[in-house]
């Protein structure tokens, strides 16, 4: 009788609470069951025999090892990574952070592997205390210089790069010798930030999409009843709306990639033409020491185009194959039915509209005529996002500003590819789609009203059709 | 034998201090820090601002200037006062207004006690109509049924109601993918659309709530298609500032170029002064440039009935000067 009567109770209460946890919404995790889906060029470059010989010589510099002296010459003296492809790894060449154990396995952050590789000497460099193996790849800045106490000049705004590694100790580093910034310092009194690698697929598009079509993007989301205003960076030479980096700081790929040698690898070229110092080290007046400059001993840019080349991709500079591999990089390629199935996704899609996200998370634009491949002319660009900086608010403030982008401005993420990214935020703070738009909810955030629409007022089943969509970007 | 290792491991020591003083110790500023005891930054603290919001006084009352506290949403520039339901709450600011006028004055859901089943939203935001093309809120409301996406149906298109003793325009449209409903009523003071989104799945709950709308305060001009100011407050007047009611004019000089609008509210004293100017969104080196040659500016004084009267208007600065609007015109012939 005791066991019937308990039997009873059990099922009552699994009958009530069954149907919550079967809907309870959660991150499908990164898309593993149809391939990698990103990486590829557009096929008006793979069918013609040049652009495809620029995009894989590209690809293969991209992908390459830098020293500081030798055949690929110019790391450091100060750098984040030797490579750009070892940043841009998930889940392609082009694409962001990696982890190990998660599809497809590209690896454990590189950057936490630098010292058992061999890239920075483990006696006078020591892996920050916020680089992991299973943990982002991360650029670290301080949005403020130091007082000479210690404490933070908030009169003396910085946010510059502080690099992470140095050459010093290196057997081709000669008598240079840098220390590392003050990671531990800064931690201690809250005056660092992160960032992590945006993925580059599909960039070139978005580089092709005329001002004058944002604009009009940007008119038809006015007074849309949800909170969300939304302006754009500019250019400061020509006026234009610039769009890449986490900020919208860099105006095209080509500068973008230009900037990342120079900052992230050290190296310098025909964009940003000295070998970079940390911002403190110029504040303070001295730059960097003479014994560790040119270190490669082959003058300055240490990156040139090639008088000496025999093809159009063997006089092109590195930083220049950079900017044609990432403009000839596809789009991702989304799914239709994973993960959750074709109907989930379909309701998920018009969920994300109906919602509010597609306000700022654009779905399509599209892109001008192009002379550089048909691929990129007159083309849907599915990137969900509008170019636009928009105010997040408190929670994800880094206090960091670029061009007209104050510390809270972010520009509105591109989408494409979420499906098999890791790390999702401007610092990888995330990696399950839940706590990236929880963190959209937040003091003087101009996304709040939608996050809180879709964590109050909507079924679970419909939060997951939403999530599932997501992932299947 | 210990003695000369000890020699020698002092010796060594004192090499690689010297060693380490000659290539730079890392001082103390810029990108080192050496005392890990100082004072924490605030977490989650917006320290750096791009283009914000400011004014050249903190006296005279601003649209963003709301607040919720002790369960009223009291703004002073609107006139509004907004008692919220029980259990509701502010858990959010809003950011700050954009650079075309838009403003997010209170967030407001239900707050951790709330014991309801359903659950919705109410957003209270101002458009300000100096820096739309829209003529006054009934427009404005128009504009927004017109772009609605195809995500949405109209349930009841830009209509005037009243509640209690205020008039609106109400619209009301639903997502039935989302089983979402959004009932929108809108007001105008001072020119600006003022308005109040409710969104949930549950219309009773948002009828509910509508109807306490009647318990609050607005002022008299507040309606959709008045609320231009005047009485205790200025009358506003789109592009007031320009042609011959500009009697003196110094061009602000701006010194850094950063082609971002930077949307200007003044108010004009009754001698053709400026008494107050709100910066939208503007730079400090932007706000204090224009502030300075704006208090330069002379206008001609606005009369109503024969009476000076302060005025309130908008500049759009940083873009090519618009043409004048109808508005303009009908400033001239009051």
């Amino acid at each position: 009788m005791k066991t019937m009567k308990f039997a009873s109770v059990y099922a009552l209460l699994v009958a009530l609470f069954f149907p919550a946890m079967a809907f309870a919404q959660t991150d499908p995790g990164v898309r593993s069951n149809t391939g990698v889906n990103a990486g590829q060029p557009f096929a008006s470059v793979s069918a013609n025999a040049n652009d495809l010989a620029f995009f894989q010589t590209g690809l293969g510099q991209f992908n390459e090892h830098q020293t500081v002296t030798g055949d690929n010459p110019g790391l450091g003296p100060r750098f984040n990574l030797d490579s750009c492809g070892a940043c841009h790894s998930q889940p392609a060449a082009g694409g962001t952070s990696p982890a190990s154990g998660v599809f497809p396995n590209v690896g454990p952050n590189p950057q936490s592997q630098v010292i058992a590789n061999g890239v920075v000497n483990g006696s006078t460099n020591t892996i920050p205390f916020f680089v992991v193996a299973n943990g982002p790849v991360r650029e670290a800045r301080f949005p403020f210089f130091f007082n000479a106490n210690g404490t933070a000049n908030t009169n003396a705004p910085n946010g510059g790069v502080e690099d992470l590694f140095t050459v010093t100790g290196r057997a081709d580093a000669g008598a240079c010798n840098l220390p590392q910034p003050s990671f531990n310092a800064a931690r201690a009194v809250n005056n660092i930030i992160f960032r992590i690698p945006t993925p580059t697929f599909g960039t070139g598009l978005m580089a092709n999409i005329d001002d004058s079509t944002l604009l009009a993007n940007h008119a038809a989301q006015a007074n849309n009843g949800l909170g969300i205003g939304g302006t754009f960076n500019h250019n400061g030479s020509d006026g234009t709306i610039s769009r890449f980096g986490w900020k919208a700081q860099n105006k095209s790929l080509m500068i973008f990639a230009g900037e990342a040698y120079n900052v992230e690898m050290g190296i310098s070229n025909e964009l940003f033409t000295q070998d970079r110092p940390l911002p403190g080290e110029d504040q303070l007046g001295s730059g960097l020491p003479a014994n560790c400059l040119n270190l490669a001993g082959i003058g300055y840019p240490e990156d040139t185009t090639h008088s000496d080349g025999t093809s159009a991709s063997t006089v092109t500079s590195d930083t220049a194959l950079f900017n044609v591999f990432m403009q000839f990089l596809d789009q991702p390629t989304p799914s239709t039915t994973s993960p959750g199935g074709a109907t989930s996704i379909a309701n998920g899609r018009r969920l994300f509209s109906a919602v509010g996200c597609a306000v700022c998370h654009t779905p399509s634009l599209t892109t001008q005529p192009s002379k550089l491949t048909a691929g990129l002319g007159n083309a849907t660009a599915n990137l969900f996002s509008d170019i636009e900086i928009h105010h997040m608010g408190a929670t994800l403030v880094d206090n960091v500003s670029q061009g007209g982008a104050g510390g809270d401005q972010f520009r509105t993420a591109p989408l494409w590819g979420l499906g098999q990214r890791i790390f999702f935020l401007h610092d990888g703070r995330c990696s399950n789609l839940l706590c990236a738009i929880e963190a959209h909810d937040s003091n003087g955030g101009e996304a709040s009203t939608v996050e809180a629409i879709f964590d109050q007022n909507l079924t679970p089943s419909q939060q997951q059709d939403i999530l599932n969509f997501l992932r299947s970007l | 034998m210990q003695t000369t290792l000890s020699r020698c491991f002092v010796l060594l020591g004192l090499s690689v201090s010297l060693l380490a003083r000659a290539q730079g110790t890392p001082q103390s500023g810029g990108d080192f820090a050496n005392n890990p005891e100082a004072h924490k930054l605030p977490s989650e603290t917006i320290l750096v601002k791009g283009a914000w919001s400011s004014a050249s006084d903190s006296e005279t009352p601003v649209p963003e200037g709301g607040r919720v506290a002790n369960k009223v949403f009291l703004n002073q520039y609107f006139g509004l006062t907004y008692t919220l339901s029980p259990d509701w709450t502010e858990r959010y600011t809003g950011p700050p207004p954009s650079d075309n006028g838009y403003y997010v004055l209170a967030q407001i859901r239900p707050a951790d006690t709330f014991k309801g089943t359903s659950r919705g939203i109410i957003l209270i935001t101002a458009q300000d109509l100096f820096f739309t093309p829209a003529g006054n809120a009934l427009e404005l409301m128009n504009f927004t049924k017109d772009k609605l996406n195809a995500d949405y149906k109209v349930e009841q298109p830009p209509a005037l109601v009243r509640i209690g003793n205020h008039s609106f325009v109400r619209l009301d449209y639903v997502s039935p993918v989302a089983e979402l409903h959004w009932h929108a009523l809108a007001t105008q003071i001072r020119c600006h659309m003022v308005q109040f989104v409710f969104t949930s799945r549950d219309t009773k709950l948002m009828e509910s709530l509508i109807q306490e709308m009647g318990r609050m305060t607005l002022p008299v001009e507040a309606g959709p298609i008045s609320g231009r100011g005047g009485g205790e407050v200025p009358v506003c007047i789109k592009d007031y500032a320009q042609g011959e009611n500009v009697l003196e004019r110094i061009d602000p000089l701006i010194a850094e170029r950063r082609f971002n609008p930077i949307p200007v509210r003044i108010i004009i004293d009754k001698e053709g002064k400026v008494k107050h100017v709100h910066f939208l969104s503007a730079f400090p080196d932007q706000a204090k440039a224009i502030t300075d040659s704006l208090f330069q500016w002379r206008f001609r004084p606005y009369l109503r009935d024969g009476k000076r009267v302060e005025v309130e208007t908008g500049i759009m600065f940083g873009r090519a000067p618009r043409q004048p609007t109808s508005s303009s015109a009908e400033a001239v012939n009051e």
